[in-house]
């Protein structure tokens, strides 16, 4: 039973996975792709790991892949243009290549197969989620904390990169506690003049901006 | 017909393997991005096959902090392919062959 289950979703698996590569148009590979995510997560319950496969598909076919449509939405991607093919007189030597790859591979599945080790399967706790909550917060503390300091550069680089342009220039030096404005936004008469102008208190600020009429 | 650990092995070996094909064959900064979706899920497949064959917990707390670094390698990877597309109006690799933005 289980047999036929794994043969189902590995099927699926490689199939979506064929398919996302076939594809020309980007929408599609992504759908498709979200279809491995799918039945990866259904192989992931199958060898009695449920935490790590809700995860799958809340984080991989969920956030990931939204983000991922979104960004294929946004820029409006076009189908990919069919290209002349560059360094034809390689195809034969990649050929080769491929059998002995695939001829070395057959060798080393025949004699692990072969040899007598054999693994069982028994009942335990391994994949559920106190215990691999338990690893994660003893064991595993220091790359946890590292992780969570990856995810925080990874929301600045983002954010550093998706901004657009900026009002200042990128050589204006910032001290924290001043409040800067650039020289554009002063004077009108200089228009693209992205250098710095501090200033330290907010009184002074609202009087290079002009707005310190009440206080007169 | 119970699936054994060398099953699981060879699905892994054989999505990691279209991965690279469909990075090496992409154009699209996108499709490129999403094979290595691909061959990260490969990876996270064997990590859990052997965790559950030999009742080890630290295969899946590996599993949980490389779908973190995917979604870390998502959001700065999309900011960048967005960065470029602002700026050559194209998501070709070929039109972005040169680092300079």
């Amino acid at each position: 039973m289980t047999g036929i289950l794994f043969i189902l979703f590995a099927g699926l698996a490689i199939g979506c996975a064929t398919s996302m590569v076939v594809q020309r148009n980007p929408l599609y590979s992504a759908i498709s792709l979200i279809g491995v995510f799918i039945s990866l997560a259904c192989l992931y319950v199958m060898l009695a790991a449920p935490f790590i496969a809700a995860v799958q598909v809340i984080v991989y076919a969920g956030a990931i892949m939204v983000l991922v449509v979104f960004v294929i939405m946004l820029l409006n991607v076009e189908e990919e243009e069919r290209r002349p093919l560059r360094l034809r007189f390689l195809i034969p030597v990649a050929v080769i290549l491929a059998a002995i790859f695939f001829a070395e591979t057959a060798f080393i599945i025949y004699f692990v197969q072969a040899s007598p080790v054999t693994l069982s399967r028994n009942v335990s706790d391994v994949g559920l989620t106190s215990s691999i909550g338990g690893g994660l917060f003893t064991t595993y503390l220091l790359p946890f904390e590292i992780t969570s300091i990856l995810l925080l550069m990874a929301i600045v680089g983002a954010m550093t990169l998706a901004r657009s342009g900026g009002l200042l220039s990128s050589r204006a030096a910032v001290v924290p506690g001043d409040q800067v404005f650039s020289k554009e936004l002063l004077d009108r008469r200089e228009p693209g003049d992205l250098s710095a102008v501090t200033t330290h208190t907010t009184k002074e600020a609202a009087q290079l901006l002009g707005v310190d009429k009440g206080t007169k | 017909m119970i699936p054994q650990l060398s099953w699981y092995l060879a699905l892994s070996a054989v999505l990691f393997t279209i991965g690279v094909v469909g990075v090496m064959i992409k154009r699209n900064v996108i499709a490129m991005f999403m094979c290595i979706e691909l061959m990260l899920n490969a990876v996270n497949l064997t990590f859990v096959a052997f965790s559950s064959f030999f009742h080890d917990i630290s295969g899946q707390l590996f599993v949980f902090i490389v779908m973190t670094v995917a979604a870390a390698e998502a959001a700065v990877g999309l900011g960048i392919i967005i960065a470029i597309f602002r700026n050559r109006e194209s998501l070709d690799v070929d039109d972005a062959s040169t680092l300079k933005l």
